[in-house]
């Protein structure tokens, strides 16, 4: 089962963000959508969640997601903005309790009561459930919905086909301990069978956990495979316009980058 | 009351952070108290609280005259007030939920706006209608004409909003201040023209009443309240969503424009028949929900059945006190709301700044 986005076309006011771009995503792998800034990632992940006008197709398990009724996407994507405030004073519970929106996602009504603090133990905020939304940190509110996501679309496949998390740079505001406890609980997720799709910026955490890369930048895709083979010196420089030099990790071939080396390179220039 | 309330959630046993059971005591405390207030706005003044539930239950032995007071007189009074507060505290709720703006309220859709110069309109302009004109609307001019100038303003506003199906909310919200200040403007010009005795009525036509009340006047509005009052709830769980955003609120699978189009129409409507029954009657849609949201949470589900029966009883004491503060004349009841309203809100304001800030 795939996501698949052909021919994506985004324009905003007079500015044409993407330029006919192919996506494709498979269950079962972390796939990570990486560029520099203003490169028109989140626009790709806005395009395929149906967020922003575009012109192209994309389809999630081969349905039409123009045409699916939004009730029925609701079951099989969930989708975590890169941030998001709320206008009125909701406590941790009630903004979990959200995900239960369109309907009880084990397909079982009684998990309905435990489901909230299931996802809440998972991103690590068990005993957060009476605390008001607007009085936590950034990190903390943005882990308040990854639960939310997670309880939308718990399992990971259901009645045969995957599920989608789409992620919006999930750990952008998390510090190093809660980014590898949510970069694994995405692997473990894709791992299950379900399908990840994520944006983000943290190269090394991509590196690490994703097993699809794609590098974009203004608006066109650069290279896109597996990360050994995205990841190299030429695609990095050209595409973020400084020279990066990329090395692995002995033991498993992992690409890595230090920002010094970034350093070294250019000051060598 | 005509509202259902909607639970989809299966009752577990009760968790940290879970304000169900309150909410739930919170509907149970307020309708003792509606049905308290109820009650003794029937038994206010001249007959006594044993004869009112004599009359009330027709026992025998009541007079007529206690008959006529608590069935012809108070019960249209007492049962205008609990529809139109209602209709103004949940409609208020709906609009902060859909605007996801605490400060939100009817007004900001152009409906009190409208309402108000159709009433200005009618009471200035009504006297050169052609004479068969007034003696077929006759007393129900004013009304009709803020009704109509109501759903009128909404319904423009929202074409100005709605762009290839899409309802711009920030777009909405700033077209009804132009709006406003345009009928602003053109109530303004007619002022002008009025005579004084006409002056008098515009004025206490903004500080609304519901002296006037009778059955007939009653039932005009109430069919519209009711259906309104009853579709409210059904909202409550696209309201709750939309506490995340419009984007948020559609992954989840909710029908963002259509739900917005029945939010606008339910509020217009409820909205234009209260105003066109009492006038102008401020603060109970910000109040209301806003200490509600403080004591309850802000969960839509139980949110909306509580301001209808918290604003009702607003409404009722408000009333209450507008008769009697200087008996055997009233007092307008807006100016009951916004004395009363005001500065309790500035004090919930004051005790509460870190809900209220976010």
């Amino acid at each position: 089962m795939f996501v698949r986005a052909e021919n994506i076309t985004v324009t905003l006011g007079r500015r044409e963000i993407l330029h006919s771009v192919q996506f494709e995503a498979r269950a079962g792998e972390l796939s990570a959508i990486v560029g520099p800034n203003g490169s028109g990632k989140t626009t790709l992940l806005k395009a395929i969640t149906g967020e922003v006008a575009y012109s192209g197709g994309v389809t999630i398990n081969g349905a039409d997601t123009k045409t699916a009724r939004p009730e029925a996407l609701a079951t099989t994507r969930a989708v975590l903005p890169q941030a998001t405030t709320l206008a009125f004073p909701f406590n941790v519970l009630e903004v979990v309790r959200l995900g239960l929106t369109a309907g009880v996602a084990t397909g079982d009504p009684r998990d309905a009561a435990t489901l909230p603090q299931q996802a809440l133990a998972r991103v690590g905020l068990a005993g957060f459930e009476g605390r008001f939304y607007a009085e936590l940190s950034g990190g903390e509110k943005q882990r308040v919905q990854l639960a939310r996501v997670l309880v939308q679309i718990w399992k990971p496949v259901l009645d045969g086909s995957p599920r989608w998390l789409f992620l919006d740079e999930p750990v952008s505001s998390l510090d190093i301990a809660h980014q590898l406890m949510v970069m694994r609980l995405a692997a473990d997720y894709a791992r299950d069978g379900g399908g990840v799709v994520a944006v983000m910026h943290d190269l090394n955490l991509t590196a690490m956990f994703a097993q699809q890369v794609t590098l974009i930048e203004s608006g066109r895709i650069v290279a896109t495979g597996a990360p050994s083979d995205v990841l190299t010196d030429v695609n990095l420089s050209l595409a973020y316009g400084c020279a990066l030099t990329m090395n692995k990790a002995p033991a498993d071939g992992t690409p890595w980058l230090l920002p010094q080396a970034a350093r070294l390179t250019e000051a060598a220039e | 009351m005509a509202l259902a309330s909607i639970d989809t959630d299966a009752s577990g046993p009760r968790q940290t952070g879970d304000r169900r059971a309150l909410a739930r005591a919170v509907t149970f405390g307020l309708t003792i108290v509606l049905v308290l207030s109820m009650l003794f706005s029937l038994g206010w003044g001249a007959a006594s609280d044993t004869r009112v539930i004599a009359a009330l239950f027709g026992f025998e032995g009541v007079s007529l005259r206690d008959t006529t007071i608590v069935w012809d007189i108070r019960m249209p009074r007492v049962l205008t007030g609990v529809l139109v507060g209602a209709a103004l505290a949940v409609s208020g709720a709906v609009m902060q939920g859909l605007f996801r703006n605490p400060l939100a309220d009817p007004g900001l859709v152009g409906v009190s706006a409208g309402a108000g110069f159709g009433a200005v309109v009618a009471i200035v302009l009504g006297g050169a209608a052609p004479l068969w004109f007034q003696a077929t609307l006759g007393y129900y001019m004013v009304p009709l004409a803020a009704f109509f100038g109501g759903w009128l303003t909404t319904i423009l506003l929202y074409i100005v909003a709605t762009r290839n199906g899409r309802t711009s909310v920030a777009t909405m919200l700033l077209a009804g201040i132009a709006l406003g200040a345009l009928t602003g403007a053109m109530t303004g010009i007619l002022t002008y023209y009025a005579t004084d005795d006409e002056l008098r009525d515009l004025t206490f036509w903004g500080l609304g009443s519901v002296a006037g009340a009778n059955w007939s006047k009653f039932w005009s509005s109430a069919p519209l309240i009711a259906l309104c009052l009853i579709v409210a709830p059904f909202m409550a769980r696209s309201l709750n969503a939309l506490a995340l955003g419009e984007a948020a609120a559609a992954h989840m699978g909710i029908h963002v424009q259509k739900m917005k189009n029945i939010a606008i129409l339910t509020v217009a409507g409820s909205v234009g028949a209260a105003v066109a029954v009492t006038g102008g009657i401020g603060f109970v849609g910000i109040v209301v929900p806003h200490l509600l949201r403080l004591v309850q949470g802000p969960d839509h589900r139980r949110l909306l059945v509580n301001c209808a029966l918290l604003g009702a009883v607003m409404l009722l004491l408000a009333d209450a006190i507008s008769r009697t503060v200087i008996a055997p004349a009233e007092m307008p009841i807006g100016i009951i709301t916004a004395i009363i309203g005001g500065p309790f809100f500035l004090w919930i304001l004051i005790r509460n700044r870190s809900l209220v800030d976010l």
